[in-house]
């Protein structure tokens, strides 16, 4: 046997080595996996941002140290692990059995939607509230089992936290679910998702360059005097509900002081404008597709996540935004001395939430069901949802005193100031009222817990169905794509033509010769003669 | 014992199946899906659709003339450049191309994203969409065209120069009779790196066009997010652009006086 030989054989045992590890692990307990697919960001992920850090700095209160004793059964872990490293800690503590959560990221619901498509596998999923009801219109989510929402189990920390507010979204709405064998049933959206975080849609702006008395409709965006100083999302949807509010303008606006004579319920003012908001009917399409492009000619331009930064540098003065975003964006300009506020227009905004749910996977074990159950609750213990609205911004579906306290924590008075009560009782469902600073009810406060009455103008934008969302989208590019007329077309299609035909000459007419003017037969052009002169 | 032996076939296979695995099958993936239809059946509805709508038309001439500016001005700019390199006597010369090049070594987006605030801090962002994006595209393309012009006319030989002036050139003669023809091969090559890239590469015109500006990149990147097969179809046709552009520029030929053209 020759060198070479026994050097081939050793190399092909190292390639096999970490089958062969794989092998002998199969042995030991193996750990239950848990993967998560959620948002970039979207996570208490520990570190010198996160709470707990702070909170070792004596920030906050004791009870949180007292809390934490009694769920991990140790002291607060002071290089503030991620909140999804406390879930592994807590699940091995509570439940005896170790766990690993395989976390991963996606940037938009599409792409998360196609990487379902394409056959991923996950247990827990964080989808925006239209693409839930896509995924369970489409029998791709297994539902909430009735012992979930059980709140005299103390372990269901979501049933027994959520807040009035939210659950009641979620049991007040309904989506058509299509089975394998085409039956059509109703089931509710609390069947199959778990709320997470949720917001509103407004504008941030700044009040030095912004004159506040223009800025109470979604028209703003339209006026003359903004043009290049207003930017909006880089998305469909978020501009078509935008392109559909300038639209309906007249119809919300005299529902509105409809329902401010009383002539208009409460819930009815609500269902009325979610009625407006959901319209994609030919004529809607159209007349937003002409908003929208009027609306291209005075924006600074769209954006995915420049407008927060361009906003405190101050080139631009007005910005869509999510109220989580809105929040960060103003935190962001207080470290820079720039005041920025949050307003949500007269007409509507949009409510949207993010929820767990759970995709189909027919090899997933009971015991991972539990898992993700479990995961859901521990991220629904107050303190762990007070975590996460500290580290991202968002406002959590969580209430509870815990909640409230930090509320009052981040935006109550100091002592002897001066101050206005704010009323949050629709969303904890009992007399909930800090006293904060005036400045607070245009800004984080506002952003982050609006006022009862800016919820009723609030809707659920629907999830558009297959046809609907192909004519909505053929919308969005044609708002998006180039405008040229014919005549532009057709000149530019000739000169490159042209340009074409000089290539196509430059390769095949070798004989052609651009730079030189053939001389006459028989003769010979000399230009210049320099070295005969040096021979001479 | 038989000796272990490669033949020049054996070895090839692996390049065979990366090639098959990463540039046929996607292509055939991508020609399935442009001509089918949501419910995976054969359509020419996307063919028909992209060539009777004014918008789409509009946004590929749109990024042709977007790519030929940029091409043009990368030309312009690197020729000279690429030209005294190559023919001055300095000792330094390989540290000045490589400050040329070496922006290519940070990453693109904070480069384009420094470009930005630059811009902003001249007053021009915002204000002048489509000046802006083709100058990001000519600073993120320069290199790529220095490269190759500045590889081919180092190695044209200087007693092509002599012979020129010998036989009575001036320098104009010289340039057109002589360094012309024969950095045509870089030039081909460098006109092929800066103009396909630029009708798609849409992180330029997203960041410092604000998104208003959309060339054919970004708008296949729309499309993907709602329908595949219309995506599919935009992205073919740029395919068959780029080929017949490829084909113009001859960058398919394997004649040996394509020397040094390549990077």
């Amino acid at each position: 046997m020759n060198g070479k030989r026994i050097l081939s054989i050793a190399t092909a045992g190292f390639l096999l080595l970490p089958t062969l590890a794989f092998a002998s692990g199969c042995g030991e307990e193996k750990p239950i996996r848990l993967r998560v697919y959620s948002w970039e960001e979207y996570i208490d992920e520990g570190g010198e941002d996160s709470y707990v850090y702070d909170e070792i700095d004596g920030m906050i209160h004791d009870d949180y140290k007292a809390w934490n004793l009694q769920t991990f059964g140790s002291e607060v872990d002071e290089s503030a692990p991620s909140l999804l490293n406390d879930f592994e800690r807590w699940y091995e503590h509570k439940y005896g059995t170790p766990i690993t959560v395989e976390y991963s990221t996606f940037g938009t619901n599409e792409d998360m939607y196609n990487q379902l498509k394409l056959g991923d596998t996950y247990d827990l999923i964080c989808p925006s509230e239209y693409m839930i009801m896509k995924l369970a219109a489409e029998n791709m989510l297994v539902p909430y089992p009735e012992s979930f929402f059980d709140q005299e189990n103390e372990d269901n920390h979501y049933a027994r936290n959520v807040s009035p507010f939210i659950d009641n979204v979620f049991t007040s709405h309904t989506v058509t679910v299509t089975d394998e064998s085409g039956n059509q049933t109703d089931h509710l959206w609390r069947d199959y998702a778990a709320g997470y975080m949720w917001g509103t849609t407004g504008m941030i702006y700044n009040p030095e360059t912004a004159d506040e008395d223009d800025l109470i409709n979604w028209n703003v965006m339209l006026n003359k005097s903004y043009q290049n100083e207003v930017t909006t999302k880089d998305n469909v949807r978020d501009s078509y509900f935008v392109g559909l509010a300038i639209l309906y303008e007249e119809e919300l606006l005299s529902l509105r002081s409809l329902h401010e004579s009383g002539n208009l319920s409460d819930e009815e003012y609500t269902n009325k404008i979610a009625e407006i908001m959901n319209r994609t009917d030919e004529q809607s399409v159209q007349g937003v597709q002409e908003i929208l492009l009027s609306m291209k000619d005075n924006l600074y331009g769209f954006e995915t996540d420049t407008g927060k930064s361009d906003l405190v540098k101050g080139i631009i003065s007005l910005n869509f935004a999510w109220s989580g975003d809105a929040v960060y964006a103003i935190d962001l300009a207080e470290e820079e001395d720039v005041i920025l506020k949050y307003f949500v227009p007269q007409e509507c905004a949009n409510l949207w939430f993010d929820g767990w749910v759970m995709p189909k996977d027919e090899n997933r074990t009971e015991e991972t069901v539990q898992a993700a159950h479990a995961f859901v609750n521990f991220l629904s213990m107050p303190y762990n949802a007070i975590r996460n609205m500290y580290y991202i911004g968002y406002t959590s579906a969580i209430a509870s005193d815990e909640v409230l306290e930090y509320i009052d924590y981040m935006y109550g008075i100091e002592e002897g100031d001066e101050g206005v009560p704010y009323d949050l009782s629709y969303f904890f469902g009992y007399d909930a009222e800090i006293v904060t600073y005036e400045d607070q009810l245009s800004r984080q406060l506002f952003a982050q817990y609006p006022p009862e009455d800016v919820m009723l103008r609030c809707s659920v934008m629907d999830y558009f169905d297959t046809e609907t969302y192909e004519r909505i989208n053929e919308l969005w590019a044609q708002v998006k794509g180039a405008e040229l007329d014919a005549w532009a077309i057709a000149v530019i299609c000739v000169s490159i033509v042209a340009i074409t035909a000089f290539f196509l000459l430059i390769k095949f007419g070798n004989k052609i010769d651009f730079f030189r003017t053939k001389p006459k037969k028989g003769y010979v052009k000399v230009k210049q003669e320099p070295y005969r002169k040096d021979v001479l | 014992m038989k000796r272990l032996r490669f033949s020049r076939k054996t070895l090839g296979i692996p390049y065979a199946v990366f090639l098959l695995f990463f540039v046929v099958i996607p292509m055939l993936v991508i020609v399935f899906y442009a001509f089918t239809d949501q419910e995976n059946h054969f359509s020419v509805m996307n063919f028909a659709k992209f060539f009777s709508d004014p918008t789409k038309l509009s946004t590929i001439v749109y990024s042709l003339v977007i790519a030929l500016i940029t091409t043009v001005c990368c030309l312009v700019i690197a020729y000279p450049v690429a030209l005294i390199l190559a023919r001055s006597k300095m000792k330094k010369k390989s540290v000045i191309l490589m400050l040329f090049v070496t922006p290519m070594w940070i990453n693109f987006v904070l480069r384009v994203n420094a470009i930005r605030e630059l811009l902003n801090w001249i007053g021009l962002l915002g204000e002048a969409n489509y000046f802006n994006t083709i100058l990001g595209m000519v600073y993120d393309f320069l290199p790529f065209m220095i490269l190759p012009l500045y590889n081919t006319l180092v190695k044209i030989d200087n007693s092509l120069y002599e012979a020129s002036a010998d036989l009575g050139g001036n320098a104009f003669t010289t340039f057109t009779r002589v360094t012309l023809p024969l950095s045509m091969p870089g030039i081909m090559s460098g006109i092929t790196m800066v103009f396909l890239p630029s009708m798609t590469n849409y992180v330029v015109s997203d960041m410092l066009g604000n998104s208003k500006i959309t060339i054919i990149g970004k708008f296949i990147e729309t499309y993907f997010g709602s329908d595949w097969h219309m995506g599919s179809m935009i992205a073919l046709i740029l395919l068959i652009v780029v080929f017949t552009s490829t084909m113009l520029t001859g960058g398919f030929q394997s004649e040996e006086n394509v020397r040094g053209a390549n990077l």
